[in-house]
């Protein structure tokens, strides 16, 4: 289990995470979204022992950050926004390095290595040099190395980052396996869509505070507690309007500028079908109705304030 | 030093990986870097002009000045082969991944040392075959000064890898370091000296400067080493030239290679040559 109370790094006047705080259990793939420079890297880097917070602290598993570096780099995997590889090693070397490194016993390395290479489908690989590899490889062989010790945590930043359609797909259900295996994962991106298609719990920050930190649908239900629904007519979108709005379960209507009707309804589905058999009743040319759904890129945009670029 | 401190520095310190790297960068045609693979190339005509030369000398050549020769060689040669062993871990950000890992600021350190260590034993052991042709053709050999001027370059060279892996350890940029370390070499080398003779003259503090520069103690011991009992001089007699460098060229090694061990305290983007803070 990992719990990070208050965490907080300060660079000068500068305050890069200020009190971030969340828990979480093993099997869950958490999505740190923020934009660039919002503090996710600088979060990840003292959660992977490299910075040494201001204040506040994490542990996982009771060893914590701060007193027990050593135990806590024996129980993650960290895997930065580069790509971080020796360019004159062969794959399976890179990976015995590490595998060394991280006190695998040496009788038991050539299968840890044969296991990850399999995971991460890079076994036709084992013997070629790491500079040979493409971008996705590589990429998959950061991975293979950081599952080399079993680690109860991974921390990836910025995982998918350079990486073409194929690659991102493969690294996403290669990280939703990560997720089942029971290890916490945690996987930061300012590339909402990739993040919400397998993490089961996301935090956004944005200029060092943590804004919001829960499941998806749960983030998205506390942003937008009413429903919205659009109504697309062919004409009469303003007498339309004025019908809705007298409803009682329609909140607002807006006419966007295409012509929609967009309008917040706090009803349920039979009184969603009752607005629309009585737009049709009334007369109105109703050629398209649809709920729609906010996605965690809308979250994140309402929540902040995008002055960090 | 205990069993287990031992087999974690040495025998079981994974960095010894440094040694296959080593290896594939500067002793093979086959490495990633094409120019490494041109310079291993003219390294190799320059050693078989090397044993040429020895063979052609039919004995006219002392062997120490072989080892002069080879020290000089070396003074270039160690910088360029360990100056990016930190900064360039740094430089291709590996360094990181160090850090994060569970392994000591010691055995990242004494790794990269025994890893350019061992493609400098190379080098070394390729030198001592003219060198030892050369000993054994020379009719005046002592073996004992031989020996003597083997270990002060030996110790020299060792002294260089660990001011450079120091200077590495200290610089964002491995041309950084290399720069550094070649001024140092530079003001040791030949600044002092010259500026200690020209400005100072036969001053102790001439003798001193002179005490301790690698290229005059060899030196003293080619031209006062010879066999025999006759009009000898050497180290085996005068115990000033020879232990006294070979000593303070261990001390100063040890030194520098633990200050960098001590100076590995900071991540990659927080580089400072004065660290305020000590993250990582």
């Amino acid at each position: 289990m990992l719990e990070v109370k208050n965490l907080r790094k300060e660079y000068g006047p500068l305050v890069a995470v200020e009190g971030v705080s969340f828990n979480l259990q093993p099997g869950d793939i958490f999505g740190f979204i923020g934009s660039n420079g919002a503090g996710k890297t600088t979060t990840i880097r003292m959660l992977s022992t490299l910075l040494e917070p201001t204040s506040g602290t994490a542990s996982l598993n009771n060893a914590d950050i701060r007193k027990d570096p050593m135990d806590v780099r024996r129980m993650i995997g960290y895997m930065p926004d580069f790509f971080g590889l020796y360019d004159d090693v062969k794959v399976w070397e890179y990976l015995d390095f590490f595998a060394a490194i991280y006190q695998v016993p040496t009788k038991q390395r050539a299968d840890v290595i044969d296991n990850v290479l399999e995971l991460t489908d890079l076994t036709v690989k084992k013997q070629s040099f790491v500079q040979s590899l493409s971008r996705g490889m590589q990429q998959r062989l950061c991975l293979a190395r950081c599952l080399v010790h079993d680690p109860a945590m991974l921390l990836l930043d910025e995982p998918a980052s350079g990486l073409d359609p194929r690659a991102r797909a493969e690294l996403k259900e290669l990280i939703a396996e990560l997720g089942r295996m029971g290890k916490i994962v945690i996987v930061s991106s300012h590339i909402l869509p990739e993040l919400a298609d397998f993490c089961n719990t996301v935090g956004i920050i944005e200029k060092g505070q943590l804004l919001a930190f829960g499941p998806v649908n749960k983030i998205v239900e506390g942003m937008q507690p009413n429903r919205v629904l659009s109504a697309k007519l062919i004409s009469n979108h303003a007498e339309a309007a004025r019908v809705l709005t007298d409803l009682p379960n329609v909140l607002s209507v807006e006419v966007a500028g295409d012509g929609e009707l967009r309008m917040d309804f706090n009803g349920d589905h039979e009184q969603q079908s009752e607005l629309l058999t009585l737009l049709v009743n009334r007369g109105f040319k109703v050629i398209g109705f649809r709920e729609e759904h906010a996605d965690l890129e809308d979250v994140f945009l309402k929540l902040t304030t995008g002055a960090v670029q | 030093m205990n069993k287990l401190m031992w087999q974690e520095l040495v025998t079981k310190n994974p960095m010894l990986i440094e040694i296959a790297r080593f290896r594939r960068r500067f002793l093979s045609f086959s490495g990633s870097n094409a120019l490494n693979g041109v310079v291993l190339g003219l390294a190799v005509v320059c050693y078989i002009g090397i044993v040429m030369l020895v063979f052609s000398a039919r004995g006219s050549l002392p062997p120490i000045m072989l080892v002069i020769a080879q020290t000089f060689v070396f003074v270039f040669a160690t910088p360029s082969i360990l100056y990016g062993a930190i900064a360039g871990e740094r430089e291709k950000r590996t360094w990181d991944l160090l850090l994060a890992a569970p392994i000591t600021q010691d055995q990242i350190v004494v790794g990269k040392f025994i890893g350019a260590m061992a493609a400098i034993g190379v080098g070394f052991g390729l030198f001592l075959f003219p060198i030892l042709v050369s000993a054994f053709e020379y009719q005046t050999t002592n073996w004992h000064d031989l020996m003597l001027a083997e270990i002060v370059s030996a110790t020299f060279v060792t002294s260089i890898a660990t001011v450079t892996l120091f200077f590495s350890a200290r610089t964002k940029r491995g041309f950084m370091a290399l720069g550094t370390v070649l001024a140092t070499l530079a003001i040791f080398l030949l600044i002092v000296p010259l500026l200690a003779v020209a400005v100072l003259q036969d001053s102790i503090l001439v003798s001193l400067t002179n005490f301790f520069h690698p290229f005059f103690v060899l030196t003293h011991l080619a031209t006062t080493s010879v066999s025999g009992s006759g009009e000898y001089i050497g180290g085996m007699h005068d115990f000033s030239w020879g232990w006294p460098q070979i000593f303070a060229y261990v001390i100063s090694s040890a030194i520098f290679l633990v200050w960098t061990a001590r100076t590995l305290h900071f991540a990659e983007n927080d580089v400072k040559f004065l660290p305020a803070n000590k993250d990582a």
